[in-house]
């Protein structure tokens, strides 16, 4: 067996720079070269035309399929009296344009009249498809909806941002498109599975909270705190305790801040625990369980502001406990995981209560969450 | 894998008994709503209460 000898190269017929060499093959090699230099970014905008294009038609399938399945949902539940397409189609496109942010000197209240508006009107405008309509029918609908026009308009934009840059035959341009679209369509198939689950009125994953809080409702007195919020008093080892949750088994997540609003307004409050989902990070176990400070609740950030606003000018100390999940797991089907987390979440609720309460204290529990599919 | 293996989610409904604490798995039906009260039990005379729904998923 002979070994490859390192001390002898022959360094012009290595790079083929000796007098014998053939023009035509430097040409082959150099021409390439050039090619890429000039034309590379466009071969590579080709390229990753082919994976957004296929995006992009799925995308479409998701957004039609959202309509139709809504379509259908309106048409065999409540039986509207005219044709509801033309009506859904105007309701698909509604756009909410959000407050200047110039002066941010009382934003959360535009922002929060902004959503309420836009919630307030579209459940109107989903009522007039069927006036005798259910509340619970009525907010499946307007979640049905909700997932329709966001699907809508993902499709837009992404669309929108992939033309402009075929356009003006510009890479860079499609560069953080080829960077976001995994995350769309991670979310994009998230909604669409989400569909059948609210059609069916089942709980999802981030139903977790209402359905602690639900559960410690049963068999007690409900009233109504704030609109679509449920309020019980009930007590646990010598503390009062006022449970909150979103009004079930519809698709809501109610108003919670409004509700610990009026409860403080009337009780002497000494302690939030706050019980909701939370999104894990990559490499985080799904349905684990953590505890921390801090007010617990998603969304647009108005709820947020107003319950520590109340925290804060009261100096009540704000407890959370979080049951992580991904993305797709928060608004399709309860998982066995999560749904299994429910005792030792409620077990952990009521250590928290006796490690930072005595008793005579006052605390408000909020489950927070859409509580489709939990009544309580 | 170069094919991604189909993902199907079977949806489970589990019945508890607020008397002896017996639990029930079964396939999810129609109409189930948790907390409501669907059936006896069959090991006393409790009834049997919806305790959680949930989806499991098998790849295919």
């Amino acid at each position: 067996m002979s070994l490859v000898n390192f001390t002898s190269f022959d360094f012009e017929q290595l790079f083929a720079m000796s007098d014998d060499t053939n023009p035509l093959m430097m040409l082959i090699w150099i021409l390439p070269i050039f090619f890429f230099v000039f034309y590379g970014q466009r071969i590579q905008l080709y390229v990753t035309s082919g994976e957004i294009k296929k995006g992009i038609k799925k995308l479409d399938e998701f957004r039609n399929e959202s309509r139709d399945e809504l379509i259908s949902y309106v048409n065999k539940n409540l039986k509207p009296a005219d044709d509801p397409i033309p009506k859904i189609d105007r309701f698909i496109d509604y756009f909410t344009i959000m407050p200047v942010e110039m002066d941010p000197n009382g934003i959360v209240d535009k922002v929060q009249h902004i959503v309420r508006s836009r919630e307030d009107y579209t459940r109107e405008h989903v009522r007039s498809l069927s006036p005798q309509m259910s509340d619970i029918e009525l907010s499946k609908a307007q979640t049905l909806l909700e997932i329709a026009s966001s699907l809508q308009m993902i499709y837009k934009i992404i669309n929108h941002m992939y033309l402009t840059a075929k356009k003006q035959n510009n890479y860079p341009l499609i560069l953080p498109l080829q960077m976001i679209l995994p995350f769309i369509m991670e979310q994009s198939e998230a909604m669409k599975e989400a569909i059948s689950v609210f059609k069916k009125g089942q709980p999802v994953g981030d139903g977790i909270g209402p359905m602690i809080v639900g559960k410690m409702m049963l068999e007690r007195e409900k009233e109504t705190i704030a609109f679509q919020t449920t309020l019980v008093k009930s007590e646990f080892e010598g503390r009062k305790l006022f449970l909150v949750k979103a009004e079930g088994p519809g698709s809501t997540v109610g108003r919670p801040a409004d509700g610990l609003e009026k409860i403080v307004s009337e009780n002497k409050i000494d302690a939030i625990i706050m019980i909701d989902a939370a999104l894990k990070m990559e490499g985080e176990d799904s349905a684990t369980v953590a505890r921390g400070f801090g007010a617990a609740i998603g969304g647009i950030g108005t709820e947020k502001f107003q319950i520590e606003a109340i925290a804060t000018s009261k100096n009540i100390p704000v407890f959370s406990i979080v049951v992580k999940q991904s993305v797709k797991e928060a608004i399709t089907l309860m998982t066995k995981e999560i749904a299994d987390t429910a005792d030792s979440v409620r077990e952990q609720v009521n250590e928290m209560i006796r490690e930072n309460t005595t008793q005579g204290h006052s605390i408000v529990i909020i489950g927070v969450g859409n509580t489709g599919g939990v009544p309580q | 894998m170069i094919f991604k293996k189909k993902k199907i989610t079977l949806e489970y409904t589990v019945e508890k008994c607020s008397k002896c604490g017996v639990e029930e798995k079964r396939k999810y039906s129609e109409g189930d709503v948790l907390f409501s009260q669907c059936s006896k039990c069959t090991s006393c005379d409790g009834m049997m209460m919806i305790e959680k729904i949930f989806g499991e998923s098998l790849e295919q």
